[in-house]
C-alpha cells in the first residue's frame, strides 16, 4: 500500500469478545470478573489461554492489576502489558495500544478488558474508597464537590448555555438509548422511559436529573486483539480496528483549557478519521462514551457529525434512534445497558459490524465508532473506528 | 462537618495564604502567564522561575451546579441544596477556581457571566474530629466563597 498510509489501519482485528452478566452485585471479585470474561472472549474467538502473550486494561485502583489477572490466567512469558490508570477517557487507549502491539509484533494475542464492582465495591460516588490519586481534588473535596456527576454537571451548564441545549435534548438522549435497551437482553434497564418520565425525576446535582445519569454496574467485558491474518483463521469474522487516535489530556486547572463547551474530541478526530482514511460520512453505527446525556451531544458535534450547537436538534429529531440515521449508542449505552467504563461501546461495535446484535441490529453496519470518555472533564482520551474485515 | 483542605507539598503555601484571607496565583518570571493550581514549572513556556502575586479576587460565573444529594461519606456529607461556583477570574482568562456561594441555596441568584468576588470562610477547627491537619504549620484553614461583586 500507499506510504502515507497510517501504520495502524487494518493492522489489527478483534477476534473475541466476551461479558459477564450485568448486575447490582456480582458477589465476586473484580480479579473473577475479569477472568470470566476473558475465558468467554477466548472461547468465543476459538482460543485458549495459551495462545495469550499480552494483557492490557484501564482502571483507577478500583480493579485488580493487569499483571496479577495475568498470573491468573497462567502466562508465563507475557511479552506486552499495559496497566493504565484511567477512567473512562482511557477505554479505548487500551485498545489503541493493543492494536500496535500486535502491529509491531511486540505480541500476538493481547486481551483488553474492564472489570469492575461500581455498584457493590467501589461507587464512583465516593462511598467504599479515598478520592482519585488526582491532585485536583483537594481544590473541590471541601466544597462538597468531587463526584462526577458534579464535575460533569458543572460543565454541562456551561456547554447548555452557550449552545441553547435544553433539557427536552438531553431527555430525548435518555428516551433513545432506552428504546435500544429494551432490544437488549444484557441491559439492565428494559422499561420503557418517557419524557415526562424523564423530565419528572429527581435532581441529581443540577442541571442532571436521575436519567441523565448513568448505571453503576458490577461487570467485566473483554476483547481478544490480534493481526488480522491470524484472526481470518478463526471462529468468528474479523472485525479490523480500521483507525484509532488518542489526544486530550488537559484538565480544568491545568490552564489551557479555558472553553468548558467542548471536548478533546475536536483533537482526536481529524487524526482519528485520517488513520483509517474514513470520514464522519462513513460511520454506520456510533456508541459514544455517555456517562452523562450531554456527552452524546458534545461528542456527535466533537467527532464531526453535526456542528455546534446542533447535537440538541439532531438527537430530537430521532436520528439518533433505531431506523434514523445515525444510529447512537444502539445497545443502551452506560445509560441504559450498564456502565464497564467504556468498554461495553467496543463489544457493542463489533457485535453490531458482526451483524448479531439481534433486534437492535443496524442492517448492513460497516464502520462503526466507539469512544472513551472524551477528555470533557479531564484526561488523555481515545477512539476506535471499526472495519467489518 | 467540613473536610479539611489536604495541601500537598506544591500547594501549602497557596492553602496558608488562603487560611490568611488572600487569594494567591503564580506568576511565571519568564513569560509573565499565571498560573493555578500551584506547579513547579509554566505549562506555557517551561520556565521553572516563578513568584506567588496576589489575584485581584474578582471574577465571572463560568458556571455553577445545585446539589440536591448529600454528596460525600460521613464527614464530608453536607446537607442538600448546596451550590459550587466556578468562578472565571478576571486576571486572566483560564484560570477557573470552585467555591462555595453566598447567596442563594438553590442558586436562583446566579447566571453565567454575574461578576463575582472572592470571600473566605474560616473553617472550624473544633468542627473537624478525625483529621489532621498536613500542613503541619497552620492550625487555621479556610475555603473560598464567592459572592455577588
Amino acid at each position: 500500500m500507499a506510504g502515507s498510509e497510517h501504520p495502524l489501519r487494518d493492522a489489527a482485528a478483534v477476534a473475541g469478545i466476551g461479558a459477564t452478566p450485568y448486575s447490582k452485585n456480582s458477589g465476586v471479585s473484580t480479579l473473577a470478573l475479569a477472568l470470566r470474561a476473558i475465558r468467554t472472549a477466548l472461547d468465543d474467538a476459538g482460543l485458549t489461554i495459551a495462545d495469550v502473550d499480552g494483557v492490557a486494561c484501564h482502571r483507577v485502583g478500583d480493579s485488580a492489576q493487569a499483571v496479577v489477572v495475568a498470573q491468573s490466567l497462567g502466562i508465563r512469558d507475557l511479552r506486552y502489558h499495559l496497566d493504565l490508570f484511567a477512567g473512562g477517557s482511557g477505554s479505548h487507549q487500551v485498545l489503541m495500544h493493543a492494536a500496535m502491539a500486535v502491529a509491531t509484533g511486540a505480541a500476538d494475542v493481547v486481551v483488553c478488558w474492564r472489570a469492575i464492582n461500581a455498584r457493590s465495591e467501589f461507587r464512583m460516588g465516593g462511598t467504599g474508597r479515598a478520592a482519585p490519586d488526582t491532585v485536583e481534588f483537594q481544590y473541590q473535596v471541601p466544597y462538597g464537590y468531587a463526584t462526577p456527576p458534579q464535575q460533569f454537571a458543572m460543565y454541562a451548564r456551561a456547554y447548555m448555555h452557550a449552545y441553547g441545549v435544553t433539557a427536552e435534548h438531553l431527555g430525548h438522549v435518555a428516551i433513545a438509548q432506552r428504546e435500544y435497551a429494551i432490544r437488549n437482553e444484557r441491559a439492565m434497564m428494559r422499561t420503557p422511559l418517557t419524557m415526562d418520565d424523564y423530565l419528572s425525576s429527581r435532581w441529581i446535582v443540577e442541571p442532571f436529573r436521575l436519567f441523565d445519569c448513568c448505571l453503576e454496574t458490577d461487570a467485566a467485558v473483554a476483547l481478544v486483539v490480534t493481526t488480522p491474518e491470524r484472526a481470518r483463521d478463526l471462529r468468528q469474522p474479523p472485525i479490523l480496528i480500521a483507525g484509532a487516535a488518542s489526544g486530550g489530556g488537559h484538565t480544568l486547572y491545568s490552564n489551557h483549557r479555558e472553553d468548558l463547551t467542548t471536548s478533546a474530541a475536536v483533537d482526536v478526530a481529524p487524526r482519528l478519521f485520517a488513520s483509517a482514511g474514513l470520514t464522519p460520512g462513513d460511520v454506520d453505527v456510533l456508541e459514544l462514551y455517555d456517562a452523562f446525556t450531554p456527552l452524546v451531544l458534545l461528542q456527535l458535534e466533537d467527532y464531526g457529525f453535526c456542528k455546534k450547537g446542533e447535537a440538541g436538534p439532531v438527537v430530537a429529531s430521532g436520528a439518533t434512534r433505531q431506523g434514523g440515521d445515525l444510529p447512537v449508542n444502539t445497545h443502551g449505552g452506560h445509560l441504559s445497558e450498564g456502565y464497564v467504563h467504556g468498554l461495553n461501546h467496543a463489544i457493542e461495535a463489533v457485535s453490531q459490524l458482526r451483524g448479531t446484535a439481534g433486534e437492535r441490529q443496524v442492517p448492513g453496519a460497516e464502520i462503526a465508532l466507539s469512544t472513551g470518555q472524551p477528555g470533557y472533564v479531564a484526561g488523555s482520551t481515545g477512539a476506535v473506528l471499526w472495519r467489518r474485515g | 462537618m467540613t473536610v479539611l483542605p489536604t495541601p500537598d507539598r506544591d500547594s501549602a503555601p497557596w492553602w496558608d495564604a488562603l487560611a490568611h484571607h488572600e487569594l494567591t496565583l503564580q506568576r511565571c518570571e519568564s513569560c509573565g502567564a499565571l498560573r493555578w493550581p500551584p506547579r513547579e514549572m509554566c505549562n506555557r513556556c517551561g520556565s521553572l522561575g516563578w513568584a506567588w502575586v496576589a489575584a485581584s479576587g474578582r471574577g465571572t460565573v463560568a458556571s455553577w451546579i445545585v446539589n440536591h444529594h448529600a454528596f460525600g461519606a460521613g464527614a464530608g456529607a453536607r446537607p442538600a441544596p448546596y451550590v459550587v461556583v466556578l468562578a472565571r477570574l478576571d486576571d486572566q482568562d483560564d484560570i477557573l477556581i470552585p467555591g462555595g456561594w453566598a447567596g442563594a441555596a438553590d442558586g436562583a441568584d446566579l447566571r453565567i457571566g454575574l461578576p463575582v468576588v472572592a470571600g473566605f470562610d474560616d473553617v472550624d477547627l473544633g468542627d473537624v474530629d478525625d483529621q489532621l491537619d498536613t500542613s503541619g504549620e497552620s492550625a487555621r484553614a479556610a475555603l473560598l466563597r464567592w459572592s455577588a461583586a
